[in-house]
């Protein structure tokens, strides 16, 4: 049978197979947003490369439904336990499981960050500032955009102002009502994107139909993930994806570097893959807690955390939902929930008494999701709730995406209970500080009062969290972060963190090109330093510089526009 | 299963035997199901077909679970036979222990959580009426419940000290509208376009119905004019700083 990718992609087979006796080059912990691009770029290269993947390799056509509920393995179902002021809600919430990770059910938003994101220390005396800046990372961003493609405005007004490769999308009910509402109060929008979302076909990948199931996993293939977008191009390149491949511990070797990854197979036999080097890319969660879980003698509170930082400055943004009912029918459930925003309130602003800022996007709940949001914004039950839902089609919805500084007291450490390989699940505490509070609620506030703008006549709100980023941060002092600016940890040399948990801050633009940009430039590193990362303890912190012959096909001829 | 027992004199008249409420009278997604792809149609089919039996309530907690679902989610404006399963829905979910990815701190397992709100409810039934929560009127179920929504246990019970009540009925209301509005009969009252791959959608913009949906017809629809679930201007969610929505969104 088949392996379909899509209705037009398949499975490049057979795949090659590395045996665990076999050391491999390069072991990458988690096929996700990160690790897809990671395994891509390194197999590419010519790298001997293993990904090791906790859930299963989906088949697009047979694994994945249009339906909400039939989507429930999509995501991280394992326990974790949740604490703190302001518990964050997990699983559904935030992070996948199976090859593509998190780009599978991503709502695939593709804003770039800021120029100001990597100096926030700088600019306003909170947080931290990153070890490399925006225009390291530019090329990345520039070259993503074209590889997954990115569609949206050929003028993106904010931050660096730059375009995008493919056309926007016609505008859906939600975004019409977001762009009625900013201009009614002179704020500037843009709609059709960006998004990472095809509004134009692409190689095998059709363009979207508009369905609205992009948190599903798109079947059509129109969304980007790395499962269409990165993982058939690594397997074409000698590349394995080992799905069903649950890490439980990275060993060292007597000499102090990484020796291999322990792993659990789908019927919990443990395996040892055998590897040059140790990427872990399994998000903000796993990836501190398979550290914590590696702790051994000369690492007593969990792998390359002798600065003590190991799973603390974890980050969310406020997702506050507000929604609003009209008059008249929207039908949100039309086009894809990501497809209109503004950035207008990003940057920091004296007057508004706080820090940073936020950004206001479309959403798209389907019926169960909208239902569960009516239960926490209106405290909808019984009959009420029938009622309110029965008005489905009236309500437009808009996120609220708010800039959450680092902490040190969030974070992620282990639990007492344990999951069902026995491993310790983790244990996430999320409190809220006085500036996230203030900018919560002028979000909440500003959004609610756009909201109005664009006719609605009643508006509610849900208060909420999403993207999880940081808890293994970057930065160049050894005391106050786990790795470099290249992803290298600080303490072993051989082993890196490249996925969400590496940002130092995160801005108000939704985290995923960002990760996937960080992880082709980590790649490049990697293929440059050679065999000397094996072997050598020396750090070179040098940039690369960008390689272009390594993106997949169909990356060539395809342009980032420039109006102004 | 539902219990019928209120007296059904809404505002816009009787709400009785509906084959299909909702505003989109003549709209049926199973009607569309030869226009989707085969794992979806066995997935809604089957949920549709196929109601899993009770294997991990008790007999009598089962009982008392579907005369608190009768409430937390009413249907007595359904026929029989469009009643929708929601107790069979939850009941699955605890025998397998299917988790949806994290507990709180101060949350006992999913399973303990429900034993546990059980015997509460069933505590304070008798507590307050001298009777079990099953065999109270509606109004007087409606009331215990709404004691728990609004996060003050009337009666108070011992049981909620082990338990964040407002946890547990974010726990509750999650799962039931969960099986509720997953059912295709519940998209067909909301108007709800439902699947739609390999078709798409073509009318993006201004609420317009793609050529299978319907346009929208109001009536003046009201819940039981002595029921205490409607939703009123003034009641507003208590607010927890420490519970926030559940769902994926951006
Ligand atoms: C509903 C929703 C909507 C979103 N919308 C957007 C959006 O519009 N735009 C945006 O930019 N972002 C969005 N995000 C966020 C985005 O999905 C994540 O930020 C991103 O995927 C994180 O990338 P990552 O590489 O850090 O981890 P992931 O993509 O989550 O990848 C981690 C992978 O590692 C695997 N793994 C973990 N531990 C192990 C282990 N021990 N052994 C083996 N494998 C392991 C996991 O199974 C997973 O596949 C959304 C998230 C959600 C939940
Ligand atoms: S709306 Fe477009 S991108 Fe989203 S699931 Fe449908 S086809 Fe895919």
């Amino acid at each position: 049978m088949t392996h379909r990718l899509g209705p037009m992609q398949t499975l490049p087979s057979p795949m090659r197979k590395f045996a665990d006796h076999d050391v491999v080059d390069y072991c990458i912990v988690g096929v996700g947003s990160a690790g897809g691009v990671l395994v891509q770029r390194l197999a590419r290269a010519g790298f001997r490369v293993v990904g090791l993947e906790a859930g299963p390799f989906w088949d697009t056509e047979k694994d994945w439904v249009s339906d909400e509920k039939g989507s429930h393995e999509l995501y991280w179902n394992d326990l974790r336990i949740t604490g703190g002021t302001h518990p964050l809600a997990l699983g559904a919430n935030n992070s996948g499981k199976g090859v593509g990770g998190g780009s599978v059910h991503w709502a695939a938003f593709a804003p770039r960050f800021h120029p100001s994101d990597f100096r926030v220390y700088t600019e306003d005396g909170v947080g931290a500032d990153w070890p490399m800046s925006y225009w390291d990372l530019k090329p990345y961003y520039e070259l993503l955009e074209r590889e997954i493609p990115v569609a949206g405005p050929a003028w993106f007004p904010w931050g660096d102002p730059h375009g995008h490769p493919y056309g926007p999308h016609p505008l859906g009910g939600v975004g019409d009502v977001l762009v009625r509402g900013c201009t009614k109060l002179g704020i500037r929008s843009v709609a059709g994107g960006p998004v990472a979302i095809l509004s134009g076909s692409h190689g095998d990948r059709p363009h979207c139909i508009y369905r609205g199931f992009c948190l599903q996993g798109c079947k059509v293939g129109a969304k980007a993930s790395t499962l269409i977008t990165h993982v058939p191009d690594a397997i074409t390149h000698g590349a394995e994806v080992r799905a069903h491949s649950m890490a439980s511990r990275i060993s060292l070797r007597e000499d102090g570097r990484v020796e291999g990854v322990l792993y659990l197979d789908r019927e919990g036999k443990e395996h040892f893959q055998r590897a040059r080097a140790v990427i872990v890319s399994g998000y903000a969660i796993e990836t501190p807690r398979l550290l914590l879980n590696s702790a051994c003698p000369g690492h007593r509170h969990g792998l390359a955390n002798s600065s003590g930082t190991l799973g603390k400055y974890l980050m969310a943004q406020a997702g506050n939902v507000v929604a609003g009912r009209f008059e008249e029918l929207i039908r949100l459930y039309k086009a894809p929930p990501a497809h209109a925003l503004s950035e207008e309130f990003y940057e920091t602003d004296p007057h508004r008494g706080f820090a940073r800022g936020f950004a206001v996007q479309t959403v798209g709940p389907l019926p169960v999701a909208f239902a569960k949001q009516m239960t926490a914004a209106m405290g909808a039950w019984g009959w009420g709730m029938r009622r309110v839902m029965m008005d489905y089609n009236h309500w437009a919805t808009l996120g609220v995406l708010g800039e959450i500084l680092p902490w040190e007291d969030n974070r992620v450490e282990l639990a007492d209970e344990r999951d069902q390989h026995g491993l310790p699940v983790a244990k996430v505490t999320f409190n809220l500080h006085d500036n996230d509070k203030k900018l919560i609620q002028f979000g909440e506030n500003k959004v609610m009062e756009i909201m109005r703008a664009a006719g609605a006549k009643q508006v509610v709100q849900e208060s909420r969290f999403a993207h999880l980023v940081g808890a293994v941060r970057m930065g160049s002092d050894p005391s106050n972060s786990v790795v470099d600016r290249f992803g290298r940890t600080h303490d072993i040399p051989n082993l890196f963190v490249c996925d969400g948990s590496i940002l130092p801050t995160q801005g108000s633009a939704n985290p995923g090109l960002t990760i996937q940009a960080l992880a082709a430039r980590t790649a490049d590193y990697l293929i440059k330093q050679g065999d000397a990362v094996f072997f050598s303890n020396r750090r070179d912190l040098t940039e690369p510089g960008i390689r272009y012959d390594l993106s997949p096909s169909y990356t060539r001829f395809k342009g980032n526009p420039r109006i102004a | 299963m539902t219990k019928k027992s209120f007296p059904f004199l809404a505002t816009g008249g009787e709400l009785n035997n509906l084959e299909q409420p909702g505003y989109f009278s003549g709209y049926s997604t199973m009607a569309q199901r030869k226009n989707w792809e085969k794992a979806t149609r066995d997935v809604i089919t089957d949920r549709l077909e196929k109601v899993p039996p009770i294997k991990f309530f008790s007999e009598s907690e089962a009982a008392l679970m579907a005369a608190v679902i009768d409430r937390v989610l009413p249907q007595d404006d359904r026929t029989e036979e469009r009643t929708i399963p929601i107790l069979p829905i939850l009941d699955e979910r605890l025998y397998k222990n299917s988790l949806n990815g994290f507990r709180y701190e101060d949350m006992p397992p999913d399973r303990d959580a429900y034993r546990l709100a059980i015997k509460a409810i069933d505590e304070m039934a008798l507590g307050r009426f001298q009777s079990s929560f099953v065999d109270l009127t509606v109004h007087q179920q409606e009331l215990i419940l709404k004691s728990l929504h609004n996060g003050k246990p009337d009666p108070e019970n011992a049981l909620w000290c082990t338990m964040p009540v407002h946890r547990f009925w974010a726990m509750l209301m999650e799962d039931c509208v969960t099986a509720y509005y997953s059912h295709p009969w519940a998209w067909d009252e909301i108007g709800f376009g439902g699947p739609a791959y390999p078709r798409g959608y073509m009318r993006l913009e201004n609420g317009l119905p793609e050529p299978w949906e319907k346009n929208e017809q109001r009536y003046e629809w009201n819940a039981p004019v002595d029921s205490v679930s409607e939703l009123a201007e003034d009641d507003a969610p208590p607010e927890h700083e420490s519970l926030h929505g559940h769902g994926g969104s951006h």
